[in-house]
């Protein structure tokens, strides 16, 4: 069983908010993960659930029972390190059995086991070594090693991959998977690498400044951003959010600024949008759901209008830098997207990849049944 | 490269040239240092090794060498009981500084508690108050306590150092964080992580300090001095009553006698300083 449970868990620093009040309840073997820029308090919350750091304010249960002031070793919880934190002058196999070894298991016993988790890791071959003497992705399976082998209530890991190169991360994350599947143990996981998160987590939740921002699976995370900032984490590149203005048009909601026209419910009967009010927005679409256009779609297509920049090749796809209005638009597609610097451009998209927020919030605006048959956009929170 | 270098034939062979030279010239003048530094230490061995009444003679190597010195102060000095007087005497206040060092620093860097700056500031204070201001107040202790003229009494007042504590919380103020808070999730007490983590990973620091304290300890003359009356008791004393015998100074003796008693001060860094190098080695720390 591993179910952790954050009431209110605040940890200040002086003056300096480091987590604010996060409430949060982790189910038994779920993969949680953790995802905000650098500085916005992962780390810190991690610590908190630890018990490496005391918080200022609230609480942290685990299995429903409370144990925001019990020492670390009495938790059950644990720890990857990002920077693995291996004890020197240990061989491999001492570092691995080094908690049972705290827990004075018999000798025989944490062999066995050291050899069953070597076993899974393919570390066998290393037990002998000493930290100093393997290389970034032994050591980072040396430390994983060193946590399953305590066979605990839940897994922290604090950016377990970040120092390991692209193809090696790749590989590590895919035995993750099948790690977390196989031992079904919770994992409370810290990333700033939005792969990862998406890849890994059963559920993200998204950390900006201390706050929790949103909670949810990766594909609501990356399909509904609660907010421009979720929005403007996610994606490669990540979404494009210009500032705009939602009208109401002659029964038609229709979003606009410089070089952007966006009808948003082509097709709806007369009267839907009624009581929609014009307000000011922020538009919001991923570039790999814009496509070139010439023109000549069916009228009231989602339009933005541009010229050119810059166009980056990532392999596989471009990315084309464009100018709309005064604004930067990014535009992913396939490659050759056909495009030079200085070229106008015309993008189009479906009305269902625009994403709008509320400019003063910056939470996300969603379509509300509204009892009297029209559905005015409000803000959710 | 290859053009670069037909353009400029002379370039490489003279760099190089010049780095031969100030190579040539740096190692001469360390050989030069070292040797300054090493003539008095083989100046008294030489000596100790001359005929007894040869010991003024200036003659660069001592020729007949003769075991002479030796047994003669063998005969004046029980040196072998004085020899290891001084050995327990300076491992003591070496191991008890050390220790004290050890706990004090840690306590100093794991801990956030109240006075701390306070008591800290107190421990470098102590550091630069001279030894003749807190000379006195401990020889009046020691009276009270009934310890002078007893090695106790040359030991306790030393088993703090000041040094130790400063140089040790230095060491682990830079130790990795992560592995303290590792131990720590893995089960260890503060205790247990003290000597299971942190004394293991600083070992080379640990044996660099251990020889500067018993060096210290054991080259300190004027407290034994001063808290010892017999000249039977450390090889400092012993040495003097050489010095200052009614004939004059015995060089010979005296030769014999500080070339037995740096012998253990050789032992202890020699068995050490392989500690150092290989700790260094193999420390994945810094
Ligand atoms: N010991 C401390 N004293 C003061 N402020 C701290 C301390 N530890 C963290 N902070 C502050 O708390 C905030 C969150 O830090 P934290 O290490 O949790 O960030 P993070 O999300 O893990 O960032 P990163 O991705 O760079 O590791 C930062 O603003 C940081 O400056
Ligand atoms: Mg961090």
């Amino acid at each position: 069983m591993g179910r952790i449970e954050l009431d209110g868990l605040t940890r200040k620093y002086g003056d300096v908010v480091a987590v604010d009040g996060i409430d949060l309840d982790i189910a038994d073997g779920e993969f949680l993960v953790l995802l905000g820029p650098s500085g916005c308090g992962k780390s810190t919350l991690l610590r908190l659930v630890a018990g490496l750091i005391p918080p200022t304010g609230g609480r942290v249960l685990l299995d429903g029972e409370d144990i925001t002031h019990a020492a670390p070793a009495r938790r059950d919880l644990a720890m990857v390190f990002q920077s693995y934190a291996l004890y020197p002058h240990l061989t491999v196999a001492r570092n691995i059995g080094f908690p049972l070894r705290a827990a004075r298991l018999p000798r025989a016993q944490v062999r066995r086991r050291v050899a069953e988790v070597a076993d899974l890791l393919e570390l066998g071959a290393l037990l002998d070594r000493r930290p100093r003497e393997l290389s970034g992705g032994q050591r980072q399976r040396v430390a994983v090693g060193r946590a399953i082998i305590r066979d605990p209530r839940a897994f922290l890991m604090d950016e377990p991959l970040s120092n390991l190169d692209a193809r090696l991360r790749q590989s590590t994350r895919a035995q993750f998977r099948t790690l977390h599947e196989r031992l079904g143990t919770t994992v409370l996981y810290v990333t700033h690498d939005q792969v990862e998160a998406l890849s890994l987590a059963t559920r993200i939740a998204m950390l900006d400044g201390g706050r929790l921002e949103q909670v949810g699976t990766p594909t609501e995370i990356f399909d509904q951003p609660a907010s421009v900032f979720v929005a403007g984490f996610l994606g490669s590149p990540p979404m494009n959010l210009l500032p705009a203005r939602l009208e109401n048009l002659d029964g038609r909601v229709r979003v606009r600024a410089d070089g952007i026209e966006a009808d948003l419910r082509p097709g709806e009967p007369d009267g839907s949008v009624e009581g929609v009010e014009a307000r000011d927005v922020v538009f919001g679409v991923r570039p790999e759901h814009l496509r070139l256009t010439d023109g000549t779609g069916r009228a009231g297509t989602p339009v933005l209008r541009g010229v050119v920049r810059a166009v980056e090749n990532l392999g596989a796809e471009e990315v084309a830098q464009c100018a709309v209005g005064g604004e930067t638009v990014q535009f992913r597609g396939a490659r050759p997207l056909g495009l030079a610097p200085g070229q106008p451009v015309q993008l189009a998209t479906a009305p269902d990849h625009i994403h709008l927020f509320d400019r003063g919030s910056g939470r996300r605006l969603v379509w509300r049944p509204h009892p009297a048959r029209t559905a005015p956009a409000t803000p959710r929170a | 490269m290859t053009t670069a270098r037909a353009s400029n034939p002379g370039a490489a062979g003279e760099t190089g040239w010049r780095d031969r030279v100030r190579g040539a010239v740096g190692h001469g003048l360390l050989a030069a240092l070292s040797l300054f530094c090493v003539f008095p230490i083989y100046w008294m061995y030489a000596t100790s090794l001359r005929r007894p009444d040869e010991v003024y003679s200036v003659s660069l190597f001592p020729w007949p060498l003769s075991v002479g010195n030796y047994t003669h102060v063998a005969d004046v000095l029980p040196i072998g009981r004085l020899i290891l007087n001084t050995f327990v005497v300076a491992l003591v206040i070496a191991v008890g500084q050390l220790l004290v060092g050890l706990l004090a620093a840690y306590a100093f860097t794991a801990w956030r508690f109240r006075g701390q700056t306070l008591l800290y500031l107190a421990f470098v204070g102590t550091w630069l108050v001279p030894f003749q201001v807190t000379m006195l107040p401990n020889y009046t202790l020691l009276y009270r306590a009934g310890l002078l003229n007893t090695l106790p009494g040359v030991i306790v007042p030393n088993l703090v150092s000041a040094l130790g504590v400063l140089l040790l919380r230095q060491h682990m103020a830079s130790f990795p964080r992560d592995l303290i808070d590792a131990a720590r999730i893995d089960g260890r007490s503060a205790w247990s992580i003290l000597w299971t983590v942190i004394v293991p990973n600083l070992r080379a620091p640990l044996a660099a300090l251990a020889i500067v304290l018993f060096i210290n300890a054991w080259n300190d003359y004027f407290w034994p001095a001063l808290v010892l009356q017999r000249a039977d008791s450390v090889v400092q004393l012993g040495l003097r009553g050489l010095f200052v015998g009614v004939e004059g100074p015995d060089w010979g003796g005296l030769m014999a006698g500080s070339g037995l008693a740096c012998l253990p001060i050789f032992a202890i860094y020699l068995l050490l300083q392989r500690h150092v190098v290989n700790a260094f080695v193999r420390s994945g720390l810094k």
